[in-house]
């Protein structure tokens, strides 16, 4: 019964005057049991018992999900920054605005001064304008500040000396205004942040029409502007809001705050906004319908809705005045109070409350809460219901945050919260709080719900959940007591789950979504509401409700276990064994959750192809885990996929909280992507990825693979081998065409030609391409050239003079071999430098200039051709590393060198001196070719040499600086190309 | 005191590296200091042991103890950092017998290490760790050990005394003086047993006396003492010291220092009834008691009493008792509130100002008792629930809400 008061209440002192300086005990109740009671005494001394204040067991409650479910499906919204601005910040915002919004900023100046400046060179200026000042130098050096250089570095004496004459007219609005009033804006909007006042009390209700039934309301819209009334039902383990529409309603501002009152099935809504508030009236069976608006001339700062009378409403606004509001009638000023109650805290916050008196109501501030008789006209009908002063113990710059009349729980208590602490208050008994629990909260408590017992007698505890803004905390505390025996405290404070953990047990997208997913999860909260489900006789329920501040809401579902076990201590006993057995998951899940991420993604992007359709995006789910050799032993499904991952909560995701949160991430992707127009973001480059994977004619095998392909994608389910047996090849599979080796011409498709001709021609090509068979070569082409010479000889100084003279295709012909030797000692010094460069990109550059040669066999004749082209190249980069070339790489070229030597006699001498560097490069290879650029890669070393070798010394040396000379440039330009 | 004026400086320290860079504009937001703040200059080692802190609070507030507990044995290490021992030892002391609380394995022996270590750790904290101690053994039923506890405590001595110094250690006299009680309650009851045994009566006696000592020390305290009065009035009783039982209880409730107990209220009627003091007294209790709380259960029998005075004066109290009873919610469908009323508004009605009194009285409620008592939901809820109800609120409605067209009527309506 109500009406009992606790016969015998637990000891304190009663000490008055103002809070502690010191803040005592931030543990908060932690660990204490502030005080006991004795009961019994008829019996012997051990037939008493005692309860302590703050009592060790209370119920205990898990959440059925590691992560909270969200309601519905994400719609669009404006978001906020998360971060708070920083005031200081404002030079920073000054200057953006200068720069970026000139016009706004400096019109009316400028438009006078225009004509006086004149902003170009100063010689013609005498043409246009005589008495016009020269700014050519100042603009030279606004134009500098693009690029945010030091200005202590680069001043500006010209600027310097116009901005001290003309600082202060310049700015259309003064800057000194502009100034103060930024920093105030960005102060405020700081401050707002960090604690969003204006949405004390939340803007979440839900009103309950039977056990598992009722409806929930809730701001929505872009700027949470609608109101909508929405039936919603709790089954088995889930909220289900698709039944039925919702009703809504469009406001004219913001939704602040909702209150809800319901006297015998009437319900009776009051809605907050910044200057307006409304009533509705709504039933079971009866549709939401408006009753009343009323303005307000000060922000209003509460509304609540009498649980007396229905249609009587308290609205209070920042002007102090608390005003009666009788739905069809007006208001009626019930109080007015312009400084706050108790000291001055510089805060036009104030909070009204009904109490259990229909005519007297609490009137908060953030100094403490009074009883405020309201028949009385007297001023004197006020009583202190709460301060902050250490009769409750409060620390200093403690605030009350937030107060709420619990008539549910217990006629004449009052659920006031602060900062640190919520204080239940009794008004038969004033001043002194009933209880006092620290919610350990990080973020004030700005909204809160209170879960009666549903069964008084059976020991069951209040629970009270406290909800922040920023930070999105939920605190659940439970107490009991209250009637027959003194209030006490029962278990510890617990924190329930917030949506912006969510994210942690979720399979892990690519960063950009997974970004605007966080985003999105970790706006404020701005709401919470709560309901109990009572199923059986030891099956309870909870269900919370959160709402954030771009209308998204969140549920959690927690069971209690059964009293029988909360005494036997089983709950820590789970915890540890859970812990030890998720712990080794936990880490393979870490290393496994990574690689297959980017499947996971292109899952969820083939499934949005095909609108969303649920069984085929689960169907494709475990396509990602084929690929992890490690999780054969799994089972597929939404369950396994985040087992390891939710290693703090009790139970894994259900594979429907896994596709719920699936489809909602999905569709947020696509709000935001309708946000967003394309237009407005950079395109990124697209490679066409369509039909890359697909048979060639697909209209033939299109309908006579199907069996196939539904039998692979079974295979992949189900995580076994497609075996021969079971898709054994019925379709004539298309075979593509045969290719033509000729046309690849690049070093890995020789290679791969190679490959395919047999062992030994690959292992040869390796070899020609290592250089190991060098020597034998340097001696076949040796022996080669002694017999050239000897036919030169004998054929006279003619064709020497014409060798070297002519188009490069005939001496490619001719001077197959050459090319070849000098091909070897290129290909290896390039060797180390081409795996670092990317030879590819070099490759196609050199297949483009590359002339079609008309050579008998392509892998001989592209050999040489790749390589030598493209050893200029890599020099330039060779160039400051030349002491880390790898001394095998020098010791190889010794051969060659040898030979070299032999050739060019005294040449090794200029070449060297011209560029130390490449000294250790083998002369050739610097020749640069006297032939077109078109040219140049092909046959810039090979056209000459075997003419420079041939040549006379002089000869030979004359040729060789000349066009080295005129080359410098040239190999510069390809230096840019790296 | 050293480890306090080490506190001041800490808290000096934190508070100036709280927002160093914005020290123009100091936040006047209500925001919660964090369990640890960081500090502008701290070790490696405070760091450390300011993450492992914020560790075990996550776990804790989460409710896995069992985690919670292998971080608090690392957390215990800060108690070597003599800069904030001060701090991290109440932290330690408190977090520990919390994870306790909650951990299934542990026994009475952690407790009483950890007690006992924290309490000899320092002295700051030596009398609330005591007294919690001594809380802990009393709700596991060890009197005799909690009652040892609270003797050791008492007779500690540090320092000057500073105010919560003395508040502690009045509560710890008075605590063991409960306990004195308790094993007085013990002895009358074996003597009631046995009815012979003359050496307890002197056990008792002295037992008597050093508790009253002390809960009269305590007494003159103000604060809420329900259990210390309750205790010490029976004591009193028993050496039939009605005079300064009735002290002691008149002090508690009429000193305006105290807080306004209505506890202390009943607790004088209670006595009062007890020892058949005549109605006037009675009256004079419950009189004080509904200016404290109107809705006490207790003015059913003051307006029962007033009614029986036969005076005009008094029945109009009784009425405006009963009206005041009923504007609370949880007497408005208590069918004796109901009956009183309408034996007051009988006997009113029987007076030839009866009428006007009542439309006095109801002209402060005329705009909302209607809606308050008499729609149609009331009629029919209180004919489902209450249908005796029903029918004498039915009969009032009239008398109370002239002229008004009320749909609360005891026929059955139609639907």
């Amino acid at each position: 019964m109500d009406h009992q008061f606790p016969p015998r209440l637990f000891p304190s002192f009663y000490n008055r005057g103002p809070p502690e300086q010191l803040p005592r005990g931030r543990s908060g109740g932690w660990g204490a049991y502030g005080g006991v009671s004795a009961q019994g005494g008829s019996g012997p001394l051990s037939s008493w018992t005692f309860t302590s204040r703050r009592r060790v067991d209370g119920e205990v409650w898990r959440q059925t999900e590691p992560l909270p479910v969200p309601l519905l499906s994400p719609r669009k919204a404006f978001q906020e920054y998360l971060t708070p601005p920083d005031p200081m910040d404002f030079l920073s915002h000054l200057q953006n605005f200068f720069i970026d919004d000139g016009l706004d900023a400096f019109r009316c100046t400028s438009e006078v001064l225009g004509e006086n400046f004149y902003f170009k060179k100063a010689k013609k200026k005498e043409k246009y304008r005589q008495g016009s000042v020269n700014m050519w130098r100042t603009k030279s050096y606004i134009d500098l500040l693009k690029y945010k250089p030091c200005p202590v570095s680069n001043p500006s004496r010209s600027l310097e000396r116009f901005s001290s004459h003309m600082s202060d007219v310049v700015h259309d609005v003064p800057l000194e205004l502009l100034g103060s009033l930024l920093y105030e804006e960005l102060t405020e909007q700081r401050e707002r942040m960090q604690f969003s006042e204006r949405s004390t009390g939340g803007a979440l209700a839900y009103v309950p029409f039977s056990q598992s039934e009722g409806c929930l309301l809730y701001p929505g819209g872009l700027g949470m502007d609608r109101l909508h009334f929405h039936k919603v039902a709790l089954q088995n383990s889930c909220m289900d809001a698709s039944s039925s529409e919702p009703v809504s309603f469009q406001l004219k501002a913001p939704i602040r705050q909702i209150s809800c009152g319901s006297v015998l099935g009437d319900c009776c809504v009051a809605v907050r906004s910044d200057y307006h508030c409304g009533v509705w009236r709504f039933g079971e069976r009866k549709q939401p319908c408006l009753l009343q608006v009323v303005d307000a001339e000060a922000a209003a700062t509460c509304v609540s809705v009498s649980p007396h009378v229905l249609g009587e409403v308290l609205v209070v606004s920042e002007s102090g005045a608390a005003n009666l509001w009788t739905v069809g009638r007006g208001l009626q000023k019930v109080r007015t109070e312009e400084s706050n109650l108790y000291f001055n805290a510089k805060s036009p916050w104030r909070w009204c409350e009904f109490s259990a008196h229909p005519r007297v109501m609490v009137y908060a501030d953030r100094t403490g809460a009074e009883l405020t008789d309201f028949r009385a006209k007297a001023s004197g009908a006020h009583h202190t219901l709460f301060r902050i002063s250490s009769t409750s113990d409060c620390r200093s710059g403690e605030r009350l945050l937030l107060c709420r009349y619990l008539g549910d729980v217990n006629a004449f208590h009052h659920l006031v919260a602060t900062q640190h602490s919520a204080y239940v208050m009794d008004e038969r008994f004033p001043c002194v709080p009933m209880l006092k629990c620290d919610h350990m909260m990080q973020a004030p408590p700005l909204f809160c719900h209170v879960a009666s017992a549903s069964d008084r007698g059976m020991g069951e505890t209040t629970k009270v959940l406290l909800g922040s803004h920023s930070s999105q905390e939920i605190t659940l505390l439970q107490y009991s007591g209250g009637r027959l025996e003194a209030c006490s405290s029962r278990g510890a404070p617990q924190a329930l789950l917030r949506p912006s953990d969510s994210l942690t047990h979720l399979p892990v997208q690519i960063p950009h979504r997974q970004q605007a997913a966080a985003q999105r999860l970790a706006s404020p909260a701005a709401g919470l509401t709560c309901f109990q489900k009572k199923g059986g006789a030891e099956d309870f329920s909870l269900c919370v409700l959160q709402l954030t501040e771009v209308g998204d809401i969140f549920y959690q579902i927690l069971e209690r276990r059964p009293p029988a076990e909360d005494k036997s201590g089983a709950p820590e006993a789970q915890t540890s064994e859970q812990l030890q057995v998720s712990n080794p998951a936990r880490h393979g899940d870490i290393i496994t959750a990574a690689p297959e991420t980017p499947d996971r993604i292109v899952c969820l992007d083939s499934s949005t192809e095909g609108a969303e359709d649920e069984r085929g995006t689960r169907k494709q789910l475990p396509v990602a885990f084929n690929d992890e050799p490690g999780l054969d032993a799994e089972v597929c499904g939404g369950e396994e996929v985040d087992r390891s991952s939710c290693w703090e909560a009790p139970l894994t995701i259900s594979s429907s909280t896994a596709e719920t949160w699936k489809l909602w991430l999905q569709k947020l992707r696509l709000t935001g992507q309708n946000q967003n127009p394309e237009a407005v973001r950079p395109q990124n480059f697209v490679v066409q990825t369509a039909g890359l994977l697909q048979a060639a004619d697909r209209d033939a095998g299109g309908e006579l693979d199907e069996p196939l392909r539904r039998e692979m994608k079974g295979c992949m389910r189900r995580r076994s081998l497609l075996l021969n047996d079971s898709a054994s090849i019925k379709v004539p599979l298309t075979v593509p065409a045969l290719v033509n080796a000729e046309a690849w011409t690049d070093a890995l498709s020789d290679r791969l030609t190679a490959a395919w001709r047999g062992e030994e021609e690959w292992q040869a090509w390796w070899r020609d391409q290592l250089g190991t068979n060098r020597k034998m070569k340097a001696d076949a082409l040796r022996r080669k050239r002694r017999m050239q010479k000897e036919a030169r000889r004998a054929e006279g100084r003619r064709f020497q003079l014409s060798g070297s003279f002519t188009s490069s295709v005939s001496y490619q012909t001719d001077l197959d071999d050459p090319f070849e030797s000098t091909g070897w000692s290129s290909a290896v010094s390039q060797g180390t430098l081409s795996d670092e460069e990317g030879g590819a990109v070099l490759e196609s550059e050199e297949d483009r200039t590359l002339p079609v040669t008309a050579t008998p066999d392509p892998i001989r004749t592209t050999t040489p051709q790749k390589y030598t082209p493209s050893r200029p190249r890599p020099l330039p980069p060779t160039q400051p590393n030349t002491p880390q070339t790898p001394r095998a790489n020098q010791r190889s070229w010794r051969p060659q060198d040898d030979f070299l030597s032999s050739v060019w006699g005294t040449q090794d001498a200029p070449p060297q001196s011209e560029e130390p560097p490449q000294s250790e490069e083998p002369p050739q290879s610097e020749e640069p070719p006297p032939l077109p650029s078109s040219w140049f890669p092909s046959s810039q070393s090979g056209s000459l040499r075997p003419s420079l070798g041939s040549l006379p010394s002089s000869q030979a040396s004359q040729s060789q600086r000349g066009p080295s000379q005129a080359s410098q440039p040239k190999r510069k330009k390809s230096r840019m190309g790296f | 005191m050293e480890s306090l004026d080490e506190h001041f400086n800490l808290e000096d320290e934190s508070e100036s590296s709280d927002d160093s860079s914005r020290n123009r504009h100091k936040s006047k937001l209500p925001l919660a200091s964090p369990l640890c703040a960081e500090t502008k200059f701290e070790s490696g080692f405070q760091k450390t042991g300011r993450i492992c802190l914020e560790h075990i609070r996550e776990a804790m507030l989460h409710h896995k103890w069992q985690e919670a507990a292998e971080y608090m044995a690392s957390y215990t290490q800060m108690l070597e950092d003599r800069k904030r021992r001060s701090t991290s030892k109440e932290l330690v002391w408190r977090l520990s017998i919390e994870i306790l609380h909650h951990l299934s394995n542990s026994t009475v022996k952690d407790y009483n290490i950890i007690y006992e270590r924290m309490k000899h750790s320092g002295v700051k904290d030596y009398l609330t760790i005591c007294l919690e101690h001594s809380f802990h053994l009393m709700l596991h039923g060890q009197i005799e050990e909690a009652k040892q506890q609270l003797s050791v405590a008492e007779s500690w001595r540090y320092g000057k005394e500073s105010i919560s110094q003395h508040q502690r250690v009045k509560l710890i006299q008075a605590y063991r003086s409960l306990l004195d009680y308790m094993i007085w309650c013990d002895k009358k009851y074996t003597l009631t047993k046995n009815n012979s045994i003359e050496s307890d009566n002197q056990g008792m006696q002295t037992l008597f006396r050093q508790a009253s000592v002390n809960f009269k020390e305590l007494l003159r305290n103000p604060g809420v003492w329900d259990p210390f009065v309750l205790s010490y009035v029976e004591m009193l009783e028993f050496y039939e010291d009605y005079e300064e039982a009735l002290n002691v209880l008149n002090d508690y409730a009429y000193d305006n220092s105290f807080p306004p107990n209505p506890n202390a209220h009943v607790y004088i009627y209670q006595f009062l009834k007890r020892h058949n003091a005549s109605e006037k007294k009675l009256v004079k209790v419950l009189k004080n008691l509904h200016l404290l709380v109107p809705s006490h259960e207790l003015m059913l029998e003051y307006s029962f009493l007033l009614l029986q005075s036969e005076r005009t004066s008094d029945f109009r109290k009784a009425f405006a008792v009963l009206l005041d009873m009923l504007d609370f919610a949880c007497w408005r469908s208590n069918l004796d509130v109901w009956k009183s009323l309408q034996d007051a508004i009988h006997q009113l009605l029987s007076q030839n100002e009866g009428q006007m009194i009542i439309q006095d009285y109801m002209a402060l409620r005329k705009d909302w008792w209607p809606k308050l008592h008499f729609t149609r939901s009331h009629a029919k809820k209180d004919s489902e629930e209450n249908a005796k109800l029903l029918e004498v609120k039915a009969s009032l409605a009239e008398i109370l809400c002239p002229g008004r067209a009320l749909r609360y009527t005891a026929e059955p309506l139609p639907t």
